[in-house]
């Protein structure tokens, strides 16, 4: 029944190396294995989004991924943002706006934000709510959420 | 950290009206919360359910040998070993005057619901435990199950609960004021409808989940569990456990929503505490999100028949609302939602007046609390069958309304259910609405239609809703287990600031913030100096816990009371460090205690508090510690209020509609945060318009099987799907409750639905449609169009 795999994976810029059952899904091993709870799980079907994280760059869903998937790619979790006891502009963002209320979700808006972020291009309102319909929410009304997130990619882009 | 002197003219940041920086959000935004599945002790094993296929079923028998031969499985249970170590879930909340139909954590030889728990494994991986689970072969004889309200009650549907009842209804509660039958004989006018209210699931994004530890030696079973209710659970765990109370520790740390879901002691929580009681290993299991449709708690399910009276200016005679309500296969923790009742009459003047709650069984999922708890079902029905009655009277819904609000002036108002409405402006919310909404321009303008060849159309729906509870008393007069009050235990500490600990769990409605602001607001105390300890049955006080929109109206008045104890202790010290005679003549300011008149004489608060916790230097006179516990008790409930309108279009062809705004105007008393208690009011309103919109659990009546039991196929509303909402806040203090507030975290979910259909209906005046079910579909409107157009759908 226990099918082993060995991958070797870099989270965080820590490069981690571990046998994993291959039935594993990433977000479980993220959790479980290197005890990094700050990626959640909230329907392991790959709709509510909880548990995205970027791999090379890119958001995806880690509940839709084995963990034996993630051997030789670079994973970004939540636990990467923050800047020692700071936290960073986006998440200040969404502090400052109020986009969080019981914060299950909230990692997974932190990390599809961080994506967009990156590639600089300008998104309307109405792009950006298409942008974060990968991502439930129940507790917000989402309003706050993409306020947060506009205000952070407008500053990303320097203006 | 150093000590900041303020002036004493600066405005305290963090007090009663600001939005400070949230207590809870530096750790939530660095994903270093702590929710239930967080945790994994070492040594601890996994838990898996064996569920029912089928809505109703006699367990011939269940062959457990295969699952327990598996390598990594420790413990199997089945219904005979929780009917011997445990009791059936105890009711919190029951209705007045039903029988106990409540259950075991197990089946005991027959199922009443898909989903419903039949044996339980615990293995060495989740992994493993379900396998097991799966190994596990039951034997089921399939019986005729009951569908919905409605068959519940056909003469010959099965009786569900023959051993405890004659028919499926489990208790009748009528109410009546004054002869609503004669009033309504006498009217002008009587409109009436039978309105059907969808079944639907809080869902909170976080499932449940359960982590418990027995340690028989430290007489100690420690429960890890996200719940709104720490020390009700502790309650029941030793109630159903058999156990002393003093045996059991919960912890409530972050909770990922709850929404009423999370109340109370769940089947799935007893077998993890037995599985760890038999084992003396920690056991854990996180409900997945498919065993959560089908074993969380639903909400809302009913059928209202609504009648109203009126005479030709539009002056309510009368209102009857006979409903039923679904509660599912069993009585859980909390039961169906209960403020229908209370509700009924809305805002409005009523001296004639029934409202019957007719609580009823089905082969379903067991229904439970849910944000609003019956409030958003009768709005529904109520203000869709008031737009009818405009419509027959060919008068304005605004002025139908207005004619019949009860005024500032009527206030305090008993209503026919012996509620009492304490202060507020309702037409003032009226008004608001219309008037942001561009109710008259859209009237000069008409229905349409417009050069998108769509029609135009405004949905009005005004509400009242209780906040909080009237008293223990009033509870106990209910066969409540629970009280009112709430409790807050204030602690100085050496570092100068204030430990703050309450029962209360944290589930996102920032009441860490809202504690720490009262506090600071009364005591003086810098906000960032306070930090609260939220969840732990071990280090609270005994409380109640956060649900009924009564968390800040019964803790403001704790936080107030502790407050005012520390402070006077703090000045006393205060005043013999600073060599003072009188310690009113000082105050707390921020980090320091000081001379009101001649703030440059000063002692920080650090040295006060270490003077006054050690004790080795007090004069004679004053106790060592610095720490004050109280408790609160409120003497009425508190009603918000407010009025939802709703600009809709929709295409006459094809039914499908858009809310293209959506205006909310709402009370909630004193603001003790605005930007709270806007989270509160647009979290709400998501989940009310989802509920008006999109989500319905559905089950296939000839199987009685969940229909869309994983978020592919259960539309939750996503970033695109919100419409443009606009808030507008009044403020009438309330006089019954602390400081003036209301309770908030409820109100959202009120209005949506009735507004939308009054839109849509509005728009489609031309051709007489009338809706009167939810959730509001293109399909269903498609279908009412064609009724009205006389075409069979």
């Amino acid at each position: 029944m226990s099918d082993e795999v060995p991958i070797t994976v870099t989270v965080n810029g820590t490069v981690h190396r571990a046998s994993v059952d291959a039935r594993t899904h990433a977000a479980d091993f993220l959790r479980h294995t290197l005890h990094m709870t700050g990626t959640h799980v909230g329907c392991e079907q790959g709709v509510c989004g909880m548990c995205t994280v970027l791999l090379d760059g890119d958001a995806v869903k880690s509940c839709l991924l084995l963990a034996p998937q993630l051997d030789g790619h670079e994973i970004e979790t939540v636990e990467s943002l923050a800047d020692g006891d700071g936290l960073n502009a986006l998440q200040e963002a969404f502090r400052d706006a109020h986009a969080l209320q019981c914060g299950f979700c909230t990692p997974g808006f932190l990390m599809t934000t961080t994506a967009l972020a990156r590639d600089g291009r300008r998104r309307s309102r109405e792009e950006i709510r298409e942008e974060l319909s990968g991502v439930l929410c129940r507790c917000t009304g989402y309003e706050n959420i993409v306020t947060a997130v506009e205000r952070h990619l407008s500053e990303a882009r320097g203006v | 950290m150093s000590d900041v002197v303020e002036s004493p003219s600066a405005p305290r940041s963090g007090v009663i009206g600001d939005s400070p920086a949230r207590k809870e959000d530096d750790r939530l935004l660095r994903g270093e919360g702590r929710f239930a599945d967080d945790v994994t002790p070492a040594n601890a094993l996994h838990m898996a359910v064996v569920r029912s296929p089928f809505p109703r079923a006699r367990i011939e028998a269940i062959d457990i040998s295969a699952a327990l031969e598996m390598d990594g499985v420790h413990d199997v249970l089945v219904g005979t070993d929780v009917a011997a170590r445990s009791e059936p879930i105890n009711v919190l909340r029951p209705t007045p005057g039903a029988p106990y139909v409540t259950y075991y954590a197990l089946a005991q030889g027959r199922v009443e619901y898909e989903g419903q728990p039949v044996a339980s494994v615990a293995a060495t991986s989740r992994h493993i435990a379900e396998d097991a689970a799966e190994l596990i072969e039951v034997d089921y004889d399939p019986v005729e199950h009951v569908p919905d309200v409605i068959a519940a009650m056909e003469p010959d549907a099965p009786v569900l609960h023959p051993d405890v009842l004659d028919s499926n209804l489990l208790v009748s509660n009528p109410q009546s004021v004054g002869d609503s039958a004669s009033a309504i004989a006498a009217a002008d006018t009587v409109v009436s409808g039978r309105f059907f209210v969808n079944r639907v699931s809080g869902l909170p994004m976080e499932t449940r989940g359960i982590v418990a530890e027995w340690r028989p030696g430290g007489r100690e079973l420690s429960v890890r569990l996200s719940t709104q209710t720490p020390h009700l659970v502790r309650s029941q765990l030793a109630h159903c456990l058999r156990l002393d109370e003093s045996w059991i520790h919960v912890v409530a740390a972050d909770v990922g929503g709850a929404f009423g879901l999370k109340l109370g002691v769940y089947p799935e929580d007893l077998l993890a505490c037995l599985h760890a009681m038999a084992l003396r290993r920690p056991v854990k299991w996180i409900e997945d999100r498919l065993e959560f449709f089908r074993a969380t708690t639903h909400a809302r399910e009913a059928v209202h028949d609504f009648r109203i009276a009126a005479d030709r200016e539009g002056r309510i005679a009368a209102m009857e609302d006979v409903y039923a309500t679904d509660l599912g296969a069993y009585y859980g923790s909390f039961g169906s939602a209960q403020l229908s009742s209370v509700t009924y009459s809305g805002p409005y003047r009523l001296d004639h007046g029934t409202v019957e709650r007719r609580v009823t069984m089905t082969s379903k999922t067991p229904v439970g609390a849910y944000r609003g708890y019956g409030q958003p079902e009768v709005n529904f029905a109520r203000e869709v069958l008031l737009d009818r009655l405009a419509r027959r009277l060919e008068m304005s819904p605004v002025e139908l309304r207005r004619r019949n609000m009860l005024t500032p002036e009527e206030l305090p108002w008993r209503n026919t259910t012996g509620a009492v409405y304490d202060s507020g402006d309702y037409a003032e919310c009226l008004l608001a609405a219309v008037d942001r909404i561009g109710y008259d321009e859209l009237r000069r303008t008409g229905h349409g239609p417009r050069a998108d060849g769509r029609y135009v159309g405004v949905g009005l729906s005004s509400f009242v809703e209780r906040t909080g509870y009237a008293s223990s008393r009033f509870l106990a007069g209910r066969g409540s287990k629970f009280g009112a009050h709430e409790s807050v235990t204030v602690r100085a500490n050496r570092s100068g600031g204030i430990d703050l600990y309450t029962g209360v769990s944290t589930f996102g409605q920032g009441s860490e913030t809202a504690f720490a602001q009262v506090l600071s607001h009364v005591l003086g105390i810098a906000y960032d100096r306070v930090h609260v300890h939220a969840g732990d049955t071990s280090a609270t006080p005994l409380n109640t816990g956060a649900f009924a929109s009564r968390t800040m109206i019964a803790a403001a008045g704790a936080l107030e009371k502790a407050a005012a104890d520390l402070r006077a202790k703090t000045l006393k010290v205060g005043a013999w460090l600073l060599e003072v005679d009188d310690p009113d003549e000082l105050e707390i300011a921020g980090t320091v205690v000081r001379v009101a008149s001649d703030p440059a004489r000063s002692v920080a608060l650090r040295d006060v508090h270490e003077e006054a916790i050690l004790g080795l230097r007090l004069p004679e006179g004053i106790e060592p510690g610095l720490e004050a516990t109280a408790y609160h008790e409120p003497t009425h409930a508190a009603f918000a209020y407010g009025t939802a309108a709703a600009l809709v279009s929709v295409d006459a062809e094809t039914g499908d509609f858009d809310v293209e705004r959506f205006v909310m105007v709402h009370d909630s008393g004193t603001p003790v945060n605005p930007q709270l208690i806007d989270g509160q009011i647009r979290g709400g309103l998501a989940q009310g318009l989802g509920a008006a919109l999109r989500e319905e659990l559905r089950y296939d009546p000839e199987t009685g099987q969940l229909l869309n039991g994983t978020m592919l196929d259960y539309f939750v509303p996503t970033a695109c799907d919100m419409p443009p909402i606009e808030l507008v806040h009044t403020e009438v203090a309330s006089p019954v409750t602390p400081f003036g507030v209301r309770g908030v975290g409820e109100t959202g979910t009120i209005p949506a639905g009735a507004a939308i259909a009054n839109g849509i209906c509005d728009a489609l005046s031309g051709l007489g449609v009338e809706i009167s079910r939810l959730p509001l579909t293109p399909e269903l409107v498609w279908r009412e169009i064609q009724r009205a157009r006389g075409v069979p759908a």
